[in-house]
């Protein structure tokens, strides 16, 4: 093992699964109808189940803050009580939260329009205004663990949580943070689901009872995962996986892209983080086999994860890691429709 | 490593510079209350003109002073852009004039793009009220831009760049974030450059949200003035080049400046206060001078985040006296947001780019309005006159809700 390399020791999880610290049971999931807000027929998606965030976190208040925040606070919570951190012993101000995320509080952000549209613009709530900002889940992270190193959320038109990853181990190996919470998310409101049911970028799975088709458009899913990355020199009782080289790229050639970061080593195993997938095929993603070679396992991509679109990564990734595939080398590797690529070398513990 | 013994950074003149390893400035757009380019803003500033303007003319039915930017390019290629969209193309493509067609690697290129607001300009309320049959009466295209991450997905598409790219929000620490962030993947090689900025366009959702804080200053702001009483919003765009020494020495490139330190951190103190004693920022720029391989007395001039909120400026004079303290005479501080208020995401990557303006022209610009400053034998608050000297080394800090704190030290660059 290169003992250089930023290791994941903690996950944390708010998703279609439940609240859960570490592996999941990554059963196939099917959608549920939606019943948050009135739909003309039967909608389906990924949805979590409503919860207590205090029943998990005790002492977490949670009442004005969009879910998106109550969901990395416990998330993030969750992750550091799976790393078996103790952040009294540890430097605040050299922890770093980074947070991807596709469509940021859109919750709350309904939710001051709506106050908009009712009493003017001139009567809108201030305890709403901030919490529709995209960095409150974390900073509300940062505010609940007195998280003093850098505060960062990220979004990309396709690989958020990739570009989170890279980036938050980017700062630890330039000496800017000791230690950092990765998180990514979005929830799915009335306003995103119908954006894109009238876009029709929708699988027939979220419209009837049939179980999930592989292609004809995606069906939309939310929660939030977080992952705590500690440099490899101070260990925790658990290390899932050794963060290595990664690259991400907005467009050109993805597979001599892939192939330059490889390096001629190909991994043992291969999780697909396609964005929109399998629903939204795209060269790339029908040649995972062919770009990585016929000796590698390929974690396919799930819906339940393309559902939550370029904040799904970490969920491809928690989902794969909860297969226990054994030891070896992997690639993270994430497509998207919209073309470019973002790939992160992994070694599995 | 690569001897820098015919180069030069101020402050560093005896040491062997890494050029993989430095990271320069070599191209910088902006679309501001002036118009659109640098040399604008700059004979705005050195003129002393003021874009606040009373928000009714732009905005009926809203209180309170702006300043927008009247001029913007319409942008027809059949896509539907954001006001920000708009902002952060046009100052990508002022960026990147005279680099385009000259560096084989631009397409390479890396993009990080700062924005709070993005695409909430093409959202109204009526959306509320029923989604779909908003998105079926011409909202779908208009909601396709919602996303923060349009903001740099729009300047790449415009720009034909294939490197890796993202957006960043950070509140009103955004465009500074985006600076380090695009720094930080120069020194992975993650990209020969990268252009690093931010966007924001004025839009009622903002101007309500502040409104409802009653952070707003129904007049023109007096950052740092014992009479303020809180900010005024603007709009614009800035967008920095940012690439290695190495890289640049290749090319030939003008070099602008070098981006000597940088830092961030997290006051983890209110979801929306500062901490009144200053201490995250204070921190953060320390940090950042530490990174630079800097002293406190060498650092010319300070473009502060100074919004003029009461809690904001007296949060930051007193990371002023905790960063600088033990200084030979006071630091001297200035916000330029006195003169075309609050970008939001992207008044970091505007202030980098004034701070840089400041070093190269060598003046200070003063802050407008400011008759009774804060109260501080630390501080040497700039005001008044242009004062004009060398400017070897000048920081930009942001600090923004959620905690957020980020700090550029730059220096100057003699070939």
């Amino acid at each position: 093992m290169n003992t250089t390399l930023p290791v994941l020791t903690g996950i944390g999880s708010v998703t279609p699964y439940g609240p859960l610290a570490g592996l999941i049971s990554a059963e196939p999931l099917e959608p549920s109808a939606i019943t948050a807000w009135t739909t003309p027929e039967l909608r389906r998606a990924f949805l979590v189940e409503p919860f207590r965030p205090a029943s998990i976190v005790p002492g977490l208040k949670t009442r004005r803050l969009d879910r998106l925040s109550a969901w990395a606070l416990v998330a993030a919570s969750l992750a550091l009580h799976d790393a078996g951190i103790d952040l009294g012993q540890m430097d605040r101000s050299r922890i770093a939260v980074f947070f991807a995320t596709g469509f940021g509080c859109v919750e709350l952000t309904e939710a001051f329009y709506q106050s908009a549209a009712t009493y003017g613009w001139a009567e809108t709530d201030p305890i709403t205004f901030p919490e529709t900002l995209s960095n409150a889940p974390a900073s509300h992270v940062a505010l609940f663990h007195d998280l003093r190193g850098p505060n960062v959320t990220v979004s990309n038109k396709s690989f958020a949580a990739e570009s989170a990853l890279l980036q938050a181990a980017s700062l630890m190996r330039h000496g800017q943070a000791d230690m950092a919470i990765v998180l990514a998310g979005d929830t799915l409101t009335q306003a995103v689901y119908e954006w894109y049911e009238t876009a029709h970028l929708l699988s027939p799975a979220c419209f009837s009872n049939e179980p999930v088709p592989s292609t004809g458009g995606f069906i939309p899913s939310e929660g939030v995962v977080a992952m705590v990355l500690e440099p490899a020199g101070r260990l925790a009782a658990r290390s899932y996986v050794a963060l290595g080289a990664g690259r991400w790229a907005a467009g050109g050639d993805a597979r001599a892209g892939v192939r330059q970061l490889l390096d001629g080593d190909l991994p043992d195993f291969t999780i697909c983080a396609g964005n929109g997938a399998p629903c939204l095929p795209n060269p790339l993603t029908c040649s995972y086999r062919d770009l990585v070679g016929e000796d590698t396992t390929i974690f396919p991509a799930q819906p339940v994860a393309a559902g939550m679109g370029e904040a799904g990564a970490l969920l491809h990734l928690l989902l794969a890691l909860s297969k226990r595939p054994g030891h070896g080398e992997a690639l993270l590797l994430g497509t998207s429709a919209h073309g470019g690529f973002a790939a992160l070398r992994l070694e599995l513990f | 490593m690569i001897s820098g013994s015919t180069s030069s950074i101020s402050g560093r003149f005896n040491l062997v510079i890494d050029a993989q390893k430095t990271v320069v400035v070599t191209g910088i757009g902006v679309v501001s209350p002036y118009g659109i380019g640098l040399s604008c803003l700059q004979a705005g500033m050195l003129a002393g003109q003021c874009c606040l303007a009373p928000a009714t003319e732009m905005y009926p039915g809203f209180q309170g002073t702006v300043a927008p930017v009247r001029a913007l390019p319409a942008l027809h290629d059949g896509h539907h852009y954001s006001r920000s969209d708009r902002l952060a193309m046009v100052a990508a493509r002022d960026a990147v004039v005279d680099i385009a067609g000259s560096c084989s690697t631009f397409r390479e290129s890396g993009i990080v793009m700062a924005s709070t607001v993005a695409g909430l300009t093409e959202i109204d309320p009526e959306i509320s009220r029923g989604p779909a049959a908003w998105y079926r009466h011409g909202g779908l295209s208009r909601a396709a831009s919602y996303s923060v991450s349009r903001v740099a997905a729009s300047v790449e598409e415009y720009l034909g760049l294939q490197g890796p790219g993202c957006a960043v929000s950070v509140a009103c620490a955004s465009g500074t974030t985006a600076v380090v962030l695009a720094a930080n993947m120069l020194l992975d090689e993650a990209a020969p450059m990268v252009l690093a900025g931010g966007s924001d366009a004025l839009c009622p959702f903002t101007l309500s949200g502040f409104n409802s804080l009653q952070a707003l200053d129904a007049d023109a702001c007096r950052p740092f003035d014992q009479s303020r009483k809180g900010l005024n919003l603007g709009e614009g765009a800035a967008v920095l080049v940012l690439e290695t020494l190495a890289h640049a020495t290749r090319r030939g490139a003008r070099i602008m400046a070098v981006l000597r330190g940088w830092a961030m951190t997290n006051d983890a103190f209110h979801p929306t206060a500062p901490q009144k004693n200053g201490i995250g920022l204070a921190s953060c720029i320390q940090r950042s001078l530490e990174m630079a391989e800097c002293s406190i007395e060498e650092v010319g001039y300070v473009n502060a985040h100074g919004t003029g909120t009461p809690l904001n400026d007296i949060a930051e004079t007193h990371a002023y006296e905790r960063a600088f303290h033990g200084r030979s005479r006071p630091i001297p501080v200035s916000s330029t947001k006195s003169y075309f208020g609050h970008c939001l995401g992207a008044a970091g990557a505007l202030e980098a780019a004034i701070t840089i303006m400041a070093m190269r022209a060598g003046v200070l610009f003063p802050t407008l309005r400011l008759t009774d400053p804060i109260e501080s034998d630390q501080v040497d608050w700039l005001r008044g006159e242009l004062r004009r000297q060398p400017l070897p080394v000048a920081m930009s800090v942001s600090a923004g809700f959620g905690g957020s704190n980020a700090a550029l030290v730059f220096g100057s660059y003699r070939a």
